[in-house]
């Protein structure tokens, strides 16, 4: 609230000077907040996509007046004070500032979460920064930049991780690696943190075996983009908690995610049955059936996928998808079919997809 | 200054474009009057979102695409829901340079939207301190009635009150939107919750319409119908800027200003049309209008003295509840009926020696208020 000091004008949006009688302005901070009014709202919108949610009329002790959305309950002539509800909303940390790591801690702090972003460059940070900062900007207003950057902190440092309460780890899909971190934050974090793992293919127990906690350790497997992709697979190890898995749960549902509950099985779900049908399609090319345009179009106008499956294995990147298949070739029960003979020689020849200029396609 | 002529569709769910829309009422209007479309000097084009949900901008050169040949000056006026009665408002001003001008309402919200329509009504709020916590347009007036009930300790059965009376008015409006529906005290009751205590029968429907008008400098015919005033006021965007939720000061200023002019207290006026996007904007209309005092307006309702044949009848043809909401439309489609009535003109729902009527028209939660009162002079 910005009002003016010698005529007593009030404003909500920020002004220099004021226009009636040219007298100085001074920014109010609004103490902590009566709710005087509320009402819960059940039809979906964009941004409010979640129902029913509560929009409560909060007025201070100097009658200055704001809106706030809110998930929870209150009664009329309750005390709100709008720092102490942003506290409770539980911390996370982002280990890895690869493709996925970025993307589901730039969803995180526009979410509104208190996060830790931990990498292994220190000399990245400010480079890091930035990059999501330009991000932010092409949705958000200059003020609501910097409000969302105000909930991110990047370090070098396992340690700052010691008091989150999530953890998901997005490294490299490498067991080596991510046992090493797994390791490392048993030392250092509290009782209290859930240990997680974005991995899409790896095995959750033979992970949760390294760390100090098998019980608060589970999978969460956003998709790409985090930001538009609504599903994520929570894998449930066979030491998981019940506890662990449905305060999982209900932390993604709030923050507008549609999860669902998958079995440590190789590939889960959604890469189980995509792989495979990215495979088939370039043993389709190598046979000859069909040019890959063709296969793309047949994909997308005949089983109505968005991309084709070329153009999908571009944007995934080859080197994953290469990794996941063999991860299914080699593990799965029931007899998976092995990678394609082109994957292997475009992974070889450094052609990666979309983030190496050339996969299937040139970019 | 007078209205010689008015011409309206059909509200509701309708096939027709936005362009067949506006030119069917455009003809009406024309054939009402004894004006022929080459005399009109002027158009004022009203519509709200022609842009985020149709895609279509430069409405004012559209609707020259309509008279082709013509190349009359024609200006689009926005004022979110009280587009069309600022659009009458500033073509009245006009009447001082020309002497025969086409006013337009015109909306069309059902079928493919650029972006959803529930987002894009939001547009009439502020973008950042409502749209981001939440406050959609039904939560925004829940919010008012939630206030309302709170402040006069009534409860929510005024407005199911509310809610039936419009849909037995319209019931006897062939045009309106829910013309011929039975709707019951029960529906009404126990239809589903939208944001307490607001439920869906306190929601008026989105509707695709349009009306014109055509006014003059001088009076022509015994069906013209003399504009005794007409007055815009304006309020802050938001509801946390102002201290009092259950009464709309954009309205009360405006209509001061219009009795003053037109020389008449609400007891001289024979019907009332009124914004009632939700029912509880009916109740503080009656208030804000002066038909009674503050707190008291349930006693109007549950007296039976706002009905057709009332004492101070309002909404008429149903109001935005029954009538329809086509946003851009609304205003003009609130003066359409009380020009119908005064020329004696509306049949089954017909107001005995309805002299003079008043519509009061909003945009978005009483950031805007248009107040246009007519008579049989």
């Amino acid at each position: 609230m910005y009002r003016c000091t010698s005529c007593d004008k009030t404003w909500t949006h920020s002004v220099k000077k004021c226009i009636f009688c040219g007298g100085g302005i001074l920014c109010e901070v609004p103490g902590t907040m009566r709710i005087i009014g509320f009402t819960e709202v059940f039809i979906p919108s964009v941004n409010n996509e979640k129902v029913p949610y509560f929009v409560l009329l909060l007025e201070d002790g100097s009658g200055n007046r704001c809106l706030k959305k809110t998930f929870e309950k209150y009664s009329i002539g309750d005390s709100f004070d709008p720092h102490e509800e942003k506290s409770r909303s539980p911390i996370f940390g982002v280990v890895g500032t690869g493709l996925l790591g970025l993307q589901i801690c730039e969803f995180l702090i526009t979410k509104g979460y208190g996060t830790v972003l931990k990498t292994r460059d220190g000399h990245s940070i400010h480079k890091t920064l930035s990059k999501m900062e330009d991000k932010l900007s092409r949705n958000n207003s200059p003020d609501a930049v910097t409000g969302i950057l105000k909930k991110i902190s990047i370090t070098t440092s396992f340690s700052d991780l010691s008091d989150c309460d999530f953890v998901i780890e997005a490294a490299p899909e490498n067991i080596g690696v991510k046992e090493e971190i797994f390791r490392a934050m048993s030392r250092i974090c509290d009782k209290k943190t859930i240990f997680s793992t974005n991995s899409s293919s790896l095995s959750i127990d033979q992970l949760a075996e390294v760390t100090d906690r098998p019980d608060r350790f589970i999978g969460i497997h956003f998709f790409n983009p985090v930001k538009r992709m609504d599903l994520v697979e929570v894998v449930v190890g066979e030491k998981t908690s019940q506890v662990t898995k449905n305060r999982v749960i209900s932390e993604l549902v709030e923050m507008g995610k549609n999860p669902i509950v998958v079995k440590d099985s190789p590939g889960y779900v959604v890469n189980r049955l995509l792989l495979p049908q990215i495979n088939e399609a370039i043993n389709l090319l190598e046979e000859g059936v069909a040019t890959k345009e063709d296969i793309d179009n047949a994909v997308k106008l005949g089983l109505h996928h968005p991309m084709g499956p070329f153009q999908l294995a571009d944007y995934i990147g080859l080197d994953i998808c290469l990794s996941i298949l063999e991860v299914l070739y080699s593990k799965n029960k029931t007899g998976g079919k092995k990678p394609a003979a082109l994957l292997y020689q475009l992974c070889r020849d450094g052609k990666f997809g979309i983030k190496t200029k050339e996969g299937f396609y040139k970019y | 200054m007078y209205i010689v002529g008015a011409g309206r569709t059909k509200f509701g769910e309708l096939d027709t474009s936005l362009e067949g829309l506006a030119y069917d009422a455009i003809s009406k209007a024309i054939d009402d009057s004894n004006v022929s479309v080459r005399d009109i000097e002027a158009i004022y084009v009203s519509n709200f979102l022609g842009g985020p949900v149709n895609g279509q901008l430069h409405l004012n050169s559209m609707i020259s695409s309509l008279i082709p040949g013509c190349n009359i000056p024609i200006v689009r006026v926005e004022t979110a829901c009280a587009s069309s009665s600022s659009a009458m408002n500033q073509a009245i001003i006009a009447l001082s340079k020309f002497s025969n001008i086409l006013v337009l309402g015109v909306e069309k919200l059902s079928g493919p939207s650029l972006i959803p329509q529930i987002d894009a009504i939001a547009m009439a709020e502020n973008r950042t301190i409502e749209k981001e916590n939440g406050l959609i347009f039904p939560a925004a007036y829940a919010l008012i009635a939630q206030q309302y009930f709170k402040k006069y300790g009534i409860s929510h059965e005024v407005l199911e009150q509310i809610s039936y009376i419009n849909h037995q008015n319209a019931n006897r409006n062939p045009l309106a939107h829910f013309f011929q529906k039975n709707v019951t005290l029960d529906m009404i009751r126990s239809s589903r919750m939208i944001s307490t205590p607001l439920n869906l029968f306190d929601c008026s429907p989105m509707s695709d319409g349009a009306v014109a008008m055509v006014i003059t400098d001088k009076k022509k015919t015994d069906r013209d119908v003399k504009i005794l005033s007409s007055q815009i006021a304006t309020d802050t965007i938001s509801i946390p800027e102002r201290k009092d939720l259950t009464t709309f000061k954009a309205t009360k200023i405006a209509a001061q200003k219009a009795y003053r002019e037109a020389g008449l207290t609400p007891k001289k006026i024979d019907l009332f049309e009124v914004h009632d996007c939700f029912t509880i904007g009916e109740l503080i209309a009656l208030e804000d209008l002066g038909l009674c005092e503050c707190g008291s307006a349930c006693h109007l309702v549950e007296d039976g003295r706002i009905s057709i044949e009332g004492d101070f009848p309002v909404n008429t043809d149903g109001g935005l509840k029954a009538n329809g909401h086509p946003i851009g439309a609304t205003g003009l489609a609130q003066i359409y009926e009380i020009v119908t009535q005064i020329r004696g003109e509306a049949d089954q729902r017909q107001v005995v020696d309805a002299d003079y009527g008043l519509a009061q028209n909003i945009g978005g939660i009483g950031g805007t208020c248009g107040i246009t009162i007519l008579g049989c002079l």
